[in-house]
């Protein structure tokens, strides 16, 4: 489709023992939800190790602390964006952004899908199985 | 009774930020054999004297409790204000649907079990019963927005 790009990242990968995440992206945009408790934060806190590595250095996380979020994520281009929190902090602004600016790709940990051009590759939950944490289709 | 109110209102009886208030307030506050339970049946987790926490993913402090677990202690703790559910998923929303004497915000509808005898009071104004009551309220509420727009 015109203006779409690759993504930034198909995968991320990464230990935090005791588990392994493989993380594996379909669309640009990816919605994590599901019930509560499942990790996601755990996944946030960790990413912030991880993006300090080469590999990951594109990833850009946001979550309630983020001084003036709109501001701050609407600066990003090329960047894997993680956002926390996100049914209480995304504006019709920012939903907005996500959907036109098609440098970055978004990792968003939200329910609400409300204005945002997402597709059946976009829903996802959380699952543990054998000790390899990864994202699977939501139902 | 559970109070919904269905638009978000800038107001200090209210809680939007769940993390933020759980770690500023809530967290702080003793908690009961109750809340203990409930930190253990959502988040899996066992609480320990010094309010340090040990999951699955390895030890840390109740500020690691999950949003929706916080969401819930929040409710529990605070029954006079307002708390916003929208960070819940299915599994604590069943919890807080089974509640009385609450007052929730939530802007759309999250499909849970609720049970028969539930009471809903939508925006200080109309009454319903059940999960039944609860789906027709917000249908119409979907016509209605679709109507203005919004």
């Amino acid at each position: 489709m015109k203006g779409e790009k690759n993504l930034i990242y198909n995968n991320i990968h990464f230990k935090a023992d005791p588990y392994s995440y493989d993380l594996s992206f379909e669309d640009r945009i990816t919605l994590v939800g599901g019930d509560s408790a499942t990790g996601k934060t755990v996944l946030y806190e960790l990413l912030e190790d991880v993006k300090q590595t080469n590999e990951y250095n594109a990833i850009k996380l946001f979550n309630y602390k983020t001084d003036d979020i709109c501001d701050a994520v609407t600066k990003c281009r090329n960047n894997f964006i993680v956002i926390d929190n996100a049914d209480i902090l995304i504006d019709d602004e920012i939903r907005r952004f996500i959907n036109f600016e098609f440098s970055n790709q978004y990792m968003l940990f939200l329910r609400n899908c409300d204005g945002l051009n997402v597709s059946d590759k976009s829903f996802k939950v959380l699952k543990l199985e054998n000790n390899i944490i990864s994202l699977k289709e939501e139902i | 009774m559970i109070d919904i109110y269905t638009v978000k209102k800038n107001d200090p009886d209210w809680i939007i930020k769940n993390d933020l208030f759980f770690n500023l307030n809530t967290g702080n506050e003793e908690l009961s054999e109750r809340d203990t339970e409930i930190i253990k049946e959502i988040d899996d987790a066992e609480l320990k004297d010094d309010k340090r926490i040990q999951t699955k993913y390895g030890l840390g402090t109740i500020r690691n409790l999950s949003s929706g677990c916080k969401t819930l202690l929040n409710i529990i703790k605070h029954p006079e204000k307002v708390v916003c559910v929208e960070e819940c998923g299915p599994n604590v929303l069943k919890y807080i649907f089974s509640m009385d004497n609450i007052k929730i915000y939530m802007s759309r509808p999250t499909l849970t079990d609720i049970s028969e005898d539930t009471q809903f009071r939508f925006n200080d104004n109309e009454i319903v019963t059940g999960s039944a009551g609860y789906n027709e309220w917000w249908s119409r509420e979907y016509e209605r927005r679709e109507k203005l727009d919004i």
